[in-house]
């Protein structure tokens, strides 16, 4: 296949769905560890939603 | 099962055992899928070894139209059954939609190039495989034009459902009008007609990445509920320092 005229494109678009996904996925897992940190951030300096302050 | 979940705090523990299954399972049936794309499925009769960018464009384009099927039905939810977790589902979807549709549009410029001789050409199926991805971008715009998540979701959903007419377009648009792409040669009246030896491969890949792709979106949607709560928390935290200085 490396002999192949094409092997470029070939090798070019799976590439790029690689680069895609692995945008998509750091997006993802960063964010979730920032909202996670915003949370923790919140919750140490004494907010809560009503709903949890009522089970204390 | 739709009002089971309905509670976000359940859903959370719900997809915190799912996402890992989904993960694995779709990993592990994606990397048999290409394995079985290049060292089993032969090339193309014309096309040579260029018939292997198909393993990766035909997924894309699938997955490009199924994640709008996933928003468009979450837009119903959160028009018609005010679903909670509706249009957290819906926003979570929709950069995951953009990307599989942009990368639908570039891999089948990459496959265009070498077989038609072009990059591009204005024709029924690319056109509106590209009016989906603007379509998907004006969505996302949307969402971050309004501060109030609630009013975001219901413009978005009916913006969503309004451009849910380029479905039908995309899919048919190979039928509709005399297009350089070729028509549907899987899910067709009559059956594929696509050769078994490249068909299940295919097919396992498409599998394989659609199951990833559901664990995303799951992931997706525990960052929204995380970042509603910030939100909510941030409001109360500010009115209670509100309440602080005026007394």
């Amino acid at each position: 296949m490396i002999d192949d005229p094409h092997f470029g494109f070939i090798l070019a678009a799976y590439m790029a769905g690689f680069v895609v996904f692995s945008v998509l996925l750091l997006w993802i897992i960063l964010d979730y560890k920032k909202q996670k940190q915003l949370l923790a951030m919140l919750e140490a300096s004494g907010a809560r939603r009503r709903s949890e302050g009522d089970k204390r | 099962m739709n009002l089971a979940f309905a509670n976000p705090g359940r859903f959370l523990a719900f997809i915190r055992f799912a996402i890992p299954w989904l993960a694995a399972c779709g990993a592990v049936i994606t990397a048999i899928g290409f394995y079985a794309a290049f060292a089993y499925a032969p090339a193309d009769y014309q096309q040579g070894e260029t018939v292997r960018i198909m393993y990766i464009h035909v997924p894309s384009a699938w997955l490009s139209t199924a994640c709008y099927g996933i928003m468009a039905l979450s837009s119903i939810g959160t028009l018609v059954w005010r679903h909670p977790l509706a249009d957290v589902s819906a926003k979570a979807i929709a950069p995951i939609g953009a990307a599989f549709t942009f990368l639908c549009l570039l891999t089948g410029s990459l496959w265009g190039k070498p077989m038609w001789g072009t990059w591009w050409v204005w024709d029924a199926r690319l056109t509106s495989v590209l009016v989906l991805f603007l379509i998907y971008c004006g969505i996302l715009a949307l969402w971050n034009a309004y501060e109030d998540p609630a009013r975001a979701g219901r413009s978005a959903a009916v913006m969503t459902l309004v451009g849910a007419i380029n479905l039908p377009i995309v899919k048919f648009s190979v039928d509709w009008w005399n297009t350089l792409h070729q028509p549907a040669s899987v899910f067709r009246m009559g059956g594929p007609t696509i050769d078994k030896s490249m068909l299940w491969p295919l097919l396992l890949v498409a599998i394989g990445i659609t199951l990833v792709v559901l664990a995303l979106h799951f992931a997706a949607m525990r960052n929204e509920i995380l970042r509603r709560r910030v939100r909510t928390l941030s409001i109360l935290a500010a009115n209670h320092e509100m309440k602080g200085i005026v007394e």
